[in-house]
């Protein structure tokens, strides 16, 4: 392994295509070297709907990546999502031989293998992230290896998508004879980079509001305990502007943006905002109250849905650090508040990249966590490749994956 | 607004499909149906009647109200008829649970099959599943009280009920001979309703190589109300498309065609073998388009049933709502056919006019997601935005 290794994440988003480039270092650091952007087209709800304008938003922004950060992209690791991703909880078990030691091979068995977990026939399995062991039914167990014990069983959270809509994520892609070394699901990129291992093992809940999708992922004593995508994201925001106040999509984007509020909290009543002239769009004001009003309606409603989804597998109570709100629609004024209120007392927090060093510009905003997080997700995998039997699991994990497309 | 849950939209599989006999009047039908479907049918049977179930074939019996009428019926009250099936919701919820259509048949007049009918569409819808009702009314000489219920039931049924296909006696007894025999013009009236009913379960069931899409079908059965145009026919050998097309429109509930001009949804159901020709689905389509007017909405289905089965020829469709039922007193623009006999139609007295109240069917503004994949929670587009399912403003 080469030092100072090159990790691209690329996330191909329903406002925006983004790459990072990042480079690890030899003192475990991850430092950012450039972002390229570009605004996404042919993508709709996370999911690309035109392969044609989707794949010409994935070359934009590759190439002004390799602009601005001075290097020469050949693999990336693509991030996904869409609300065909679906997460939940599977245990596996297997017998071991009387009074044996738990080795690698042990731990290997009881490993989730796609046929084990009873997904379904068109989807494909993304993730299988190992929550803890059980050893002869001795609870937390975090590592087993050298344990004596007769019967092995694990905890898996299982995320698994259709395969055909990640395959064509990752044509867009290939098409430039870039390699995707792995697809990553978008919450479990972002987690990388938001949650601090102490925050993990306090309990978080992250929550990443992007344009067309909400990825949310639910960390509870340093594993993963639930994750999931609603796809309801900002453009459902900024198309609500667009009905309720009868104003093009471009304006309503930018009045959300300008001048929109999550909260009716010091709207004084008859406010109102000017709008400007502009081509083929006549000037008009318009009352700040109903503005918010559409906003605030959107977001209650979604962060609803979202609790209530939480609430299915995690307690509230169980969430000692929060909730980490990221994500572009996390810029939105007064939806901390508005979190706060919908789930009644959990602390809420604006979040962004951490422990990633380069242009603060890039890792401080909240756009960009997925893409750092899946540059940081490469990064860890890559860490731990020269370990034991990580490496084969790594690889024979990949070319499952892979070979169909 | 179109209620009807979206995910049967793209599900890929046909939806299963449940038959329930509702009262006296519906089992029998019911029964009459699953005899006649070619092929395999889920029926339930709904009666306080215990007589009748015992009698029925139904796969599933549900006795309401052991201890509200004793296995006696309802004996035509409706209240003792609601009470009865609110004493069984239970078992009622039980035998609907797991479909995804429900096509419900009752004859609104008695005390079971109204209230009955009206609940489980209600509990359906509830559950996510599609509620289609066939009903009819009962004939005026049945006496007021009879007709006051099946109103009654029928506005409740419409609340609830995706569709609502409904007939009345009365009027398929007006198009009948007068001196036939009252049990032929019973047995006319049921055999009419159970066409109707195996032209929607085979439109639905698919099959074919042109299905109706579910969308498509309530459209088409949405209002029809009193205003319900059916007919069906078949027939075998070299002219079997034009022959089963004339059966079809001689029906009662198509005055020989005429009606089909103030049609303003038609689906024409063709099933038989799958030796179908396209030149006589494409010539029964002729025919039809030349009888239906200039607004008229055409949908066709093609299913294919045994390879010895003859040609059938359905058509079900609604008259545009708020539009008097007339039959026309000039010469129709389009000619009859030729095998149809000639009758004028009387003006048909006042009867308790069942009013049929159009449905909000704004038209649902998603924008920009209006051709991506619906994204559902509980049974609501959350694509419609927030503050129009709110009604927040305004």
């Amino acid at each position: 392994m080469a030092r100072d290794k090159l990790h691209v994440g690329l996330e191909i988003g329903t406002t925006k295509v983004c790459a990072v480039v990042a480079e690890s270092r030899a003192n475990g650091e991850l430092r950012l070297l450039g972002v390229g952007e570009s605004p996404s087209r042919g993508v709709r709800k996370g999911e690309i709907v035109d392969f044609t304008n989707a794949s010409k938003c994935v070359h934009d922004a590759l190439a002004d990546a390799e602009d601005r950060s001075d290097r020469e992209i050949d693999n990336v690791w693509l991030g996904v999502t869409g609300a065909h991703i679906v997460g939940f909880n599977h245990r596996n078990s297997a017998n071991l031989p009387a009074e044996s030691e738990i080795t690698d091979a042990e731990i290997e068995e009881v490993e989730c293998k796609e046929q084990d977990v009873g997904i379904p026939k068109d989807h494909i399995l993304l993730h299988s992230i190992i929550q803890r062991y059980f050893v002869d039914g001795q609870a937390g167990v975090i590592d087993p290896r050298g344990m004596l014990g007769t019967r092995l069983e694990a905890d898996f959270h299982i995320i698994h998508g259709i395969a055909n809509r990640i395959h064509n994520a990752i044509r867009c892609v290939k098409e430039f004879e870039i390699d995707v070394v792995d697809v990553v699901v978008n919450s479990v990129a972002s987690a990388q980079v938001i949650l601090s291992d102490q925050q993990k093992r306090a309990g978080a809940l992250i929550v990443d509001i992007g344009g067309g999708t909400t990825d949310f992922l639910v960390y509870q004593d340093g594993a993963i305990r639930h994750s999931g995508v609603i796809a309801i994201g900002g453009d459902h925001v900024t198309n609500d502007i667009c009905i309720g106040l009868k104003i093009p999509i471009a304006r309503a984007e930018k009045l959300k943006i300008e001048e929109g509020s999550a909260t009716l909290e010091g709207v004084k009543p008859g406010e109102r905002i000017t709008l400007k002239n502009d081509t083929g769009f006549s000037g008009r004001d318009i009352d700040r109250r109903t503005l918010n009003l559409i906003i605030n309606a959107r977001l209650h409603e979604l962060l609803s849905i979202l609790r209530k989804h939480v609430q299915e597998v995690v307690p509230e109570h169980l969430l000692g650090a929060g909730i980490l709100l990221t994500g572009g629609c996390s810029l939105t004024r007064g939806i901390r508040e508005l979190a706060e209120s919908v789930f009644q007392g959990t602390p809420v927090n604006l979040a962004h990249a951490q422990s990633v060093s380069g242009p603060a510009s890039a890792f401080e905003n909240p756009q960009l966590s997925t893409c750092i997080g899946l540059a940081r997700y490469a990064q860890a995998v890559h860490s731990q490749m020269p370990q034991s039997s990580l490496l084969d699991n790594f690889f024979k994990k990949l070319s499952s994956k892979l070979k169909i497309v | 607004m179109i209620s009807y849950p979206r995910w049967l939209e793209d599900t890929a599989d046909t939806p299963r499909l449940r038959l329930i006999g509702i009262g006296n009047a519906g089992v029998h039908i019911a029964d009459r149906i699953a005899a006649q479907a070619s092929s395999e049918l889920e029926t339930v049977a709904i009666n306080s009647d215990q007589h009748s179930l015992n009698t029925s074939s139904a796969g599933t019996r549900v006795a309401i109200g052991p201890l509200t009428t004793h296995g006696l019926g309802a004996g035509g009250d409706a209240e003792t008829g609601l009470e009865a099936a609110k004493e069984s919701l239970k078992e009622i919820l039980g035998a609907i649970e797991g479909a995804d259509i429900l096509l419900i048949c009752a004859g609104l007049g008695g005390g079971t099959g109204g209230p009955t009918a009206a609940l489980v569409a209600k509990l359906a819808k509830e559950r996510g599943a599609l509620p289609v009702a066939v009903v009819t009314s009962p004939f005026r000489f049945e006496g007021r009280r009879r007709s006051a219920q099946a109103s009654e039931a029928l506005d409740e049924l419409k609340k609830h009920a995706d569709a609502v296909v409904h007939f009345e006696n009365d009027r398929m007894a007006d198009f009948s001979e007068p001196m036939l025999e009252a049990a032929k013009t019973f047995a006319a009236c049921d055999e009419l309703l159970a066409a109707a009913i195996i032209t929607l379960i085979s439109a639905t069931k698919g099959g074919g190589p042109l299905p109706v899409s579910l969308p498509d079908l309530i459209s088409i059965l949405r209002h029809s109300g009193d205003g319900c145009l059916f007919g069906s026919g078949s027939a075998e050998g070299g002219e079997r498309a034009a022959a089963a097309l004339e059966e079809a429109l001689r029906s009662p509930l198509l005055d020989g065609g005429r009606l089909l001009k103030e049609g303003t949804e038609i689906l024409v159901n063709i099933g038989g073998p799958s030796n179908i020709a396209f030149v006589e689905a494409a010539s029964i389509m002729q025919s039809v388009s030349r009888h239906v007017g200039e607004k008229t909405n055409l949908h066709l289905t093609l299913a294919t049933t045994q390879d010895d089965a003859p040609l059938t020829v359905a058509l079900i469709g609604r008259t545009g709502a708020g539009v008097a039922r007339q039959v026309p007193q000039s010469a129709p623009a389009v000619e009859p056919l030729s095998v149809v006999p000639d009758q004028p139609a009387k003006p048909k007295p006042s009867t308790p006019k069942v009013h049929q109240e159009d449905l909000p069917l704004e038209p649902v503004s998603k924008g920009r997601f209006i051709k991506s994949e619906p994204t559902m929670f509980e049974g609501e587009d959350l694509d419609v935005p927030t503050f129009i399912r709110r009604k927040l403003l305004r």
